[in-house]
């Protein structure tokens, strides 16, 4: 009875007996013997888990909007210095209570602005863009963590909801001081002070 | 993959959904992102007290827009346009309705609003992600920026200039419209995998 529904119902075992040796007499057992139980199991497993991934990567785009960072803008690298342009006086802006925005320039070997302090809780949207060569931007402890190309504007957006301090570190080999390249960032927590001004 | 490269079908992407809001227009009446559905929507920011050349003022490129809007065909979907102004201390509706005549826009699809400095601040600054800051002597700096928003209300594009390029406006709401134009059976699930694959034009 098993002999007869396993071919059909488990295709892997049948694609083996494909690659195999064609057998005389159609189906023997012999056949079967080929594909070890725990095989059979491991390959079902591993066919279900792509299945898994796969569905995992529609959900998460089309139910939750999950979208990789792609090339946001475009700049010509030569124009980054320019009056005018976003990234001639970088830092940080707020745009609305605990929104924040974030240029930054990375040249060999530093970026700018070298600090900045944020509130806790603050929603940050990073600009990156390199005047130069290609540089790496990841910010310790989060999930920032992107390239900076020449030419592009990288961009990602992080909540720090823990306070202390960050590194953004340059993780993409740009020259003989890529190691001393770095930038901080302060989450900071309300003062006394500040919350209470909040409130009036 | 193959979409991924050979971008067979472009969209706009959806940035974010837009802000809502309620703010008072040019003839001293209520306007809410919610009279606006169902139609496409141009934003841009700025004030009466806007002077070029030390600032740039985004109000003549929104007027070229309305006029290249006319040659456009958007189908049965209205196209309204927005202006927003952050300085209520000073704008008010009058002050609106001769900014608009100074620009020599067509009012009937044109709304000059402001409101509450704080709701301003959360619309703008949060829901459109446009900053700006009053500085000591009263004038505001900005960066000049226009939004499209769709009939759902998403945000689908932003042009950060004071004066946008014609062209690509035009090309940018001829996308939105095969868009539409294709959101049913087979095309639609096309046009879902472009944005899933981020055919974007630069």
């Amino acid at each position: 009875m098993s002999e007869q529904t396993n071919p059909i119902e488990d295709p892997v075992v049948e694609e083996a007996q494909d690659q195999s040796a064609p057998v005389e007499g159609g189906l023997s057992e012999d056949a079967h013997l080929h594909i070890d139980k725990y095989e059979s199991m491991w390959l079902k497993i591993a066919f279900i888990i792509m299945g898994v991934f796969f569905l995992s990567v529609i959900v998460s785009s089309f139910a939750i909007g999950i979208q990789l960072p792609g090339a946001y803008a475009r700049i010509d690298p030569t124009t980054v210095n320019d009056p005018g342009s976003p990234f001639a006086e970088p830092g940080l802006r707020e745009l609305a209570p605990g929104k924040y925005e974030a240029y930054y320039r990375a040249q060999i070997w530093q970026f700018t602005p070298r600090e900045i302090h944020v509130p806790l809780g603050a929603e940050v949207s990073f600009y990156v863009t390199s005047q130069d060569v290609m540089h790496g931007f990841k910010i310790s402890d989060t999930n920032v963590n992107v390239m900076v190309i020449p030419g592009q504007v990288s961009t990602l957006k992080h909540t720090f909801d823990k306070p202390g301090e960050y590194k953004i570190i340059c993780h993409e080999y740009c020259g003989q001081l890529h190691h001393t390249m770095y930038a901080q960032i302060f989450v900071d927590e309300p003062t006394e002070e500040v919350a209470s001004g909040a409130q009036n | 993959m193959a979409f991924a490269v050979f971008q067979p079908i472009q969209v706009l992407p959806r940035v974010s959904l837009s802000p809502g809001f309620a703010f008072t227009d040019q003839n001293g009446e209520r306007l809410t992102n919610e009279d606006l559905r169902g139609k496409f929507v141009f934003y841009n920011f700025t004030y009466t007290g806007c002077q070029e050349p030390s600032c740039p003022d985004p109000g003549p490129g929104m007027r070229a827009i309305q006029e290249k809007m006319v040659d456009i065909d958007t189908g049965d979907i209205p196209v309204e346009f927005v202006t927003i102004s952050f300085d209520p201390e000073h704008d008010t509706p009058e002050k609106l309705k001769a900014y608009a005549e100074r620009l020599g826009a067509d009012t009937s699809d044109w709304h000059f609003v402001t409101g509450d400095p704080t709701r301003l601040k959360n619309v703008i600054g949060g829901g459109f992600s446009t900053y700006y800051n009053q500085k000591d002597d009263g004038t505001f700096t900005f960066d000049p920026t226009f939004v499209i928003v769709d009939g759902w209300g998403i945000i689908r594009t932003k042009y950060k200039t004071a004066h946008p390029d014609l062209d690509i406006v035009e090309r940018d709401m001829g996308l939105l419209m095969q868009e539409l134009n294709n959101s049913e059976g087979a095309s639609r699930i096309a046009y879902e995998a472009a944005h899933l694959f981020l055919c974007y034009p630069d």
